[in-house]
């Protein structure tokens, strides 16, 4: 995938290889988010999120094969983003995930107008725009029991970090962050969102869509990471 | 147990939509990649595009009101289901104006994200978006229902009213406090005395003792809070017409517009006895009957019942509903 141990930073290879992460860790949870939703929501959420996912896997094989008909640079690290965007936003159903796909899409804008490769700066300033997005559209607040309850914490982390510091240090503060703040989510009543309709039936089980985002975080921190990527000399 | 015509459950809206699009080809096109619906004709005058939308089941709305003096797009969810952002925001791009869109969004939880959603990505794409909320039914309005009052026949006046406006060229700005203070004027409340069945079983969504009403029923099937006893119509008018009455803001010296709508199978003969009704409770409360409409408009599939919808008038808005208009359903 990776060529060679690249630059500190969100390059194009290393923004591909965190979405194919994602997409491999959101299948292999996928039976549990799918208990969890059960518990607490309609249980289509896993579902979803593995559909989506394999959408944007078949989306970035064809960027990587030089397909795709976006309008922005194909080898741009906004393009596996946008590309996420395009596919969660037009093909997902439910509404956490189109709700992803306005994260993809801020993160995507925030690294396509950095400096290249973007680091720590652009990571914070799509988090936080995607955060106020998902805010505006789904009107939620931290805890409320929603996928809010790890990105605030997550953007607020971002923002903490030095803007020039290590993005995966960054990451790893946010990826801390949101799944503390999916933890937190454990003994919350919903009050927005499909399990706001099951009453108590909710506590004591996480919200799958917070815990998703934690795991989001730690897939870019585990990509950035990666043996391929430490500087080995 | 009733059944529905139809090939399939899954069918039933895919074959309908195509038998709207032929039966209306003069008027709507239909764009199954994206699954919204087009006005063919509309002002070219209009300096806003008008896009609405919701589940299926409620027709003729929204897309029974396309065309010249109403909207300009209309995007079909499944049955009672909200449609997806993607129709919502192709359907906007496609029928965007100089000055945008503007959504008209009946208040439920998934018709409001998902219109948020297109509007997120309308903004994006730099292209100015708005919304009105309809909210107009008294039976949701209690402190313990946080999302608010539910959309219901409102709607129809709102999207007359609106698109009247629009064909004078009106702005983006200027639309939505038209809007939202037709919203503001508009109270309805609903009764059932049988519950809608469901298109994949046939099965009734609720049952209901003989001899009593659902009172304050929503158009998704949603049971009322609570039932009264089967009294004579006029009995029942007097009750819903206080209670309307007393929940438009400003009562005193009201003229109103009456819209009598059936929920999907309750007959015209009834409707126009409720039509009577309306018009003597009114009188006898020394408010003015301005305009009225009876029919249905803003159905609950096969529900059996109607709701009454009060809208306080002024020279402005009664001029903007008896601007000519040309839809598939508008009757007038």
């Amino acid at each position: 995938m990776s060529d060679q141990p690249g630059p500190k930073g969100l390059t194009h290879a290393a923004v591909m290889d965190w979405l194919t992460r994602f997409a491999a860790t959101v299948r292999s949870v996928e039976p549990e988010l799918t208990a969890l939703d059960q518990k607490a929501g309609d249980g289509d959420f896993g579902g979803n999120l593995v559909t989506g996912m394999d959408g944007v896997r078949r989306a970035l094989d064809a960027l990587a094969a030089g397909g795709g008909n976006g309008e922005r640079s194909r080898r741009g690290p906004d393009a596996p983003l946008d590309a996420a965007a395009r596919v969660f936003l037009d093909d997902v159903g439910g509404t956490s995930g189109p709700l992803f796909g306005l994260l993809f899409q801020e993160l995507a804008d925030a690294l396509g107008m950095a400096a290249d490769p973007p680091g720590t700066a652009a990571l914070a300033l799509g988090t936080a725009a995607g955060t106020a997005a998902i805010q505006r559209v789904g009107e939620a607040e931290v805890g409320d029991k929603t996928m809010v309850d790890a990105l605030v914490p997550a953007a607020r982390a971002l923002a903490s970090c030095e803007p020039t510091g290590d993005p995966a240090y960054a990451l790893h503060v946010a990826a801390v962050a949101a799944h503390r703040g999916a933890r937190s989510t454990t003994d919350l009543r919903a009050r927005r969102g499909r399990a706001s309709y099951t009453g108590d039936h909710a506590r004591g089980v996480p919200d799958p869509g917070a815990l998703t985002v934690a795991l989001l975080f730690a897939s870019a921190h585990a990509e950035l990471t990666s043996l391929s990527r430490l500087p080995v000399s | 147990m009733p059944q529905y015509f139809r090939d399939s459950p899954e069918s039933l809206v895919p074959d309908a939509l195509a038998g709207f699009a032929a039966a209306h080809a003069d008027l709507v096109a239909y764009h199954p990649d994206h699954g919204y619906f087009r006005t063919r004709h509309c002002a070219p005058t209009r300096r806003v595009g008008l896009v609405s939308g919701g589940g299926s089941g409620h027709e003729p709305l929204h897309s029974g009101f396309l065309g010249t003096g109403m909207l300009d797009a209309s995007c079909p969810g499944r049955i009672f289901a909200s449609p997806h952002n993607r129709q919502i925001f192709e359907a906007s791009r496609a029928v965007a104006r100089p000055d945008g869109v503007l959504h008209i969004v009946k208040n439920y939880t998934g018709d409001r994200i998902n219109f948020s959603i297109a509007a997120e990505r309308l903004a994006h794409e730099g292209i100015r978006c708005a919304r009105v909320l309809i909210d107009d039914d008294i039976a949701s309005d209690s402190d313990d229902i946080a999302v608010g009052r539910r959309g219901t026949g409102a709607t129809l006046i709102i999207e007359k009213i609106l698109g009247a406006a629009a064909d004078e060229g009106r702005g983006l700005e200027d639309l939505i406090a038209l809007g939202t203070d037709v919203t503001r004027r508009a109270r309805s409340l609903a009764v059932a005395s049988a519950a809608h069945n469901t298109p994949a079983s046939g099965a009734p969504a609720f049952g209901l003792p003989d001899n009593v009403l659902e009172f304050g029923v929503g158009i998704h099937g949603e049971r009322a809070e609570g039932t009264t006893p089967h009294a004579p119509l006029g009995k029942l008018i007097e009750t819903m017409t206080d209670q309307l009455l007393a929940a438009l803001p400003d009562t005193a010296g009201t003229r109103v517009l009456a819209l009598v709508n059936g929920l999907g199978s309750i007959t015209s003969l009834e409707l126009y006895g409720i039509r009577h009704a309306v018009a003597k409770a009114l009188d006898d409360r020394g408010v003015g009957l301005d305009r009225s409409l009876t029919g249905t408009f803003v159905s609950a599939l096969d529900m059996r019942g109607f709701s009454l919808t009060l809208f306080a008038t002024d020279a402005e808005t009664l001029r903007l509903w008896d601007a000519p208009a040309h839809t598939p359903a508008w009757p007038l």
